[in-house]
């Protein structure tokens, strides 16, 4: 019964080039339809497809110092990658780490973290008469170049009381507080790293969201109130299923984000102490540039193709998906 | 009709556009700078990035070529990828023999010689050491244009006289000292080699403990390759090094060092609210410390160095001591002009004035530094007996930031010194 309006006006309308791809000329036009596509193809191809190719080609070679296919290896970077080199997998012990690890820690504390807070302020600033200050307040750090958010919290981490914000106010508390070095433990960097990139991007979250509790139609609130549902009810039952999609759409935002990963790292650890906050965009560039393995570095990009790979099929099919809907 | 016109618009788009694109692919050759500039590339910012362009502004009002000065603090990555573009400067100034050797070898340096500065002019400027340090292959590619001493500790004259400390010449006496301020409660030392890129300051403390302990032999033979980092005398010196970075003698414990960086670890002893007695790194500290640190610092009162103690008295205390080359990427007459300016007693005497630096240059007099400081840098590495090139420098590649790595996992976990040599003895492996 409920499918019956939507398939009618879809099979409905006649296609309209039908009637026209008979024509001789049309073979010029549809000529004139790639020429509009050809700059976008071209760019495409230049900036996107020739250097993705390039790089999935040299993950096969040791590669030569200008980045050429010298020494055909077939998959030893591979293998050497995720069975041989400590610093980027090392399942040896339990609980496994090395880069890939990390970025484990990253994708589960970075993107919950982020969606929590953010939905939590988006929820929250709706409410509060001065609703527009702390939104701005909050979205200000996404405003922010990575590199100035790594140098802020250098100074917030710092082990000096006069500048680390963290421990002055961690004294402030306790006076025998002993400073702790948040970038210098292996146990914390990672952790300390993840807050330091939610505080930049919690405010995209917030704005996203808060957008589409806005769009909530207030009649269905209302009638949940006067049917009784408590604020949480409302919250658990109404506003979570009705923001699914915004969710989903900042959940791949940010799993974009965080395999990628890059700057605030460079910036503030250079990937120590030792190895422990290296990630796996972090890896690529330390072994492409700095131990000058262009083959090296180029599996580990493949490596960061492939687990991202899935995400964005996702985020594609769901654009396709929603044009239906709408 | 207006079909025909269409099809001749698409054409002449088309046109147009193979056209632009084959316009874009030709302009995208290296751009060339105007024929009378060159382009420098070195890691110095700061006090000795002003101390350079003093240099470069002599040489462009003696020869009318201008400079332009691009500074890289993180140079490998730099010059990798502007030698794999084809655009890469006409003259770095690069801290790391081992680096120059690689890049001798890949052909992308040209050698001295062919720049027209001659062996025997060569010579004639700079001790035969300095000149192995500068090549590759029996060729040399590099002019020594800096040196520093990598062997001198950093202390405060004042807080010795009133504590009535001597200036120690054997480790055993640094130790003492060390107890002593930390008996009085305060902190002796303070070490910055953490975030981000600071942990080469841990293999300068390694450097100057492995050449007392193993001598200088062992010492050529680990960093060239010919001794294995699994050698006993190794892990010897790792552990000496951690009877002073631990958590009892360092400010903040160390993780307190992991959290510091070389510049703070200075201000941390040297600034304005001191917190720590004792800072060991090179003679470049003087410049820093007084120069960006504290203005207000008085040589031989409130800031002074002494040289390296000696932990075996056979061995004595050998000096440690790094510099950096200048080598050309480019061959023009531009190019020679300025590597023949700065080889040359003049350019050196410029530099020194600056008390930035000191100069490998045989014809710059030990007069021609102003800062006591720098002086008494000097007078070390012309008096030094044996004279060592930092270690982790002559490590090929980008080894030395794996060996600072590996530093920072000792310094944390002095228990597992063996598993840490022999997880880097397996990534060195091969590498020379």
């Amino acid at each position: 019964m409920s499918t019956q309006p939507l398939t009618t006006p879809v099979a409905a309308p006649p296609p309209p080039s039908e009637g026209r791809r008979i024509r001789p000329w049309s073979v010029f036009e549809r000529l004139r339809g790639m020429l509009f596509v050809l700059p976008a193809l071209i760019v495409l191809s230049t900036f996107l497809i020739y250097p993705a190719y390039y790089t999935i080609r040299l993950a096969f070679y040791e590669g030569s110092f200008n980045f050429g296919f010298a020494h055909y290896l077939g998959i030893d970077n591979f293998k050497e990658l995720l069975t041989n080199d400590k610093d980027f997998l090392d399942a040896s012990k339990f609980p496994p780490s090395g880069a890939l690890i990390n970025n484990l820690r990253w994708v589960i504390f970075y993107i919950s973290l982020s969606l929590i807070i953010g939905l939590g302020l988006a929820v929250l600033a709706v409410r509060v008469r001065y609703e527009r200050a702390v939104k701005t307040a909050i979205f200000v750090p996404m405003a922010i170049a990575a590199t100035a958010v790594g140098i802020i919290w250098l100074f917030v981490y710092s082990p000096n009381p006069d500048t680390g914000v963290l421990n002055a106010l961690l004294r402030g508390f306790d006076s025998g507080f002993h400073p702790i070095a948040w970038l210098g433990r292996p146990n914390l960097v990672n952790y300390a790293l993840i807050f330091a990139y939610i505080w930049a991007s919690v405010g995209f979250v917030m704005v996203v969201l808060s957008a589409a509790i806005k769009g909530i139609p207030a009649e269905i609130m209302e009638a949940a109130r006067v049917d009784g549902a408590g604020e949480f009810n409302i919250f658990r039952r109404i506003m979570i299923p009705m923001l699914s999609l915004p969710i989903s759409v900042v959940t791949i935002w940010l799993f974009i984000n965080v395999i990628k990963v890059f700057d605030i790292i460079y910036v503030m650890t250079g990937g120590g102490p030792g190895t422990s906050s290296r990630v796996i965009a972090f890896t690529m560039y330390e072994e492409t540039f700095l131990n000058g393995r262009p083959g090296y570095g180029a599996a580990v990009a493949v490596i960061m193709l492939v687990v991202l790979l899935p995400v964005m099929i996702l985020n594609v099919r769901r654009f396709r998906s929603e044009k239906v809907v709408a | 009709m207006k079909r025909r016109r269409s099809l001749i618009a698409s054409a002449v788009a088309l046109a147009v556009l193979v056209a632009g694109l084959t316009a874009t692919a030709i302009s995208a050759k290296p751009t060339k700078r105007s024929a009378n500039s060159i382009e420098v590339l070195s890691l110095w910012g700061g006090s000795e990035k002003d101390a350079f362009l003093k240099v470069t502004a002599a040489f462009t009002k003696d020869t009318g070529i201008k400079v332009e000065y691009t500074s890289a603090r993180d140079f490998i990555p730099e010059v990798r990828t502007r030698l794999a573009a084809g655009n890469p400067p006409d003259i770095g100034i690069l801290p790391r023999p081992g680096y120059i050797g690689t890049l001798a070898k890949a052909g992308a340096l040209k050698t001295l010689s062919s720049l027209g500065l001659s062996n025997s002019y060569m010579a004639g400027n700079y001790s035969s050491g300095w000149l192995k340090l500068g090549s590759s292959g029996g060729k040399l590619y590099g002019v020594p244009a800096k040196a520093n001493s990598k062997s001198v500790i950093w202390y405060k004259p004042d807080s010795f006289a009133k504590y009535k400390f001597k200036i120690p010449k054997t480790w055993a006496q640094l130790l003492a000292i060390t107890k002593s301020y930390k008996a009085k409660g305060l902190v002796p030392w303070s070490v910055g080699a953490g975030p981000s890129q600071s942990q080469w300051t841990l293999t300068d403390w390694f450097e100057n403990i492995y050449a007392r302990t193993a001598g200088p032999a062992k010492y050529q033979a680990l960093f060239t390759g010919k001794l294995k980092f699994t050698d006993p005398s190794v892990a010897n010196a790792a552990k000496i090094m951690t009877q002073i970075i631990n958590n009892k003698y360092v400010l903040n414990g160390v993780q307190g060092v992991l959290g510091q960086s070389f510049v703070g670890g200075i201000t941390d002893v040297f600034g304005t609210s001191s917190k720590a007695q004792l800072y060991f790194e090179g003679g470049f500290v003087g410049g820093i410390a007084t120069g960006q640190v504290n203005p207000n610092l008085k040589a031989g009162k409130t800031i002074g160095d002494f040289p390296w103690p000696t932990i075996k008295a056979s061995l004595d205390h050998p000096v440690v001591g790094a510099a950096d080359f200048a080598g050309a990427f480019k061959d023009t007459p531009e190019v020679r002009q300025f590597l023949k300016y700065i080889s040359t007693g003049a350019a050196g005497k410029i530099w020194v004035s600056t008390n930035a630096v000191t100069s490998p240059n045989k014809k710059v007099p030990a007069s021609s530094y102003p800062s006591p400081l720098v002086r008494a840098e000097v007078k070390q590495l012309a008096t030094a007996k044996t004279f060592l090139f930092d270690g982790s420098d002559l490590l090929p590649g980008a080894f030395g930031d794996t060996w600072g790595f590996a530093l920072q996992d000792v310094i944390q976990k002095p228990g597992n010194i063996k598993s840490i040599l022999s997880t880097f003895q397996g990534k060195i492996q091969g590498q020379f």
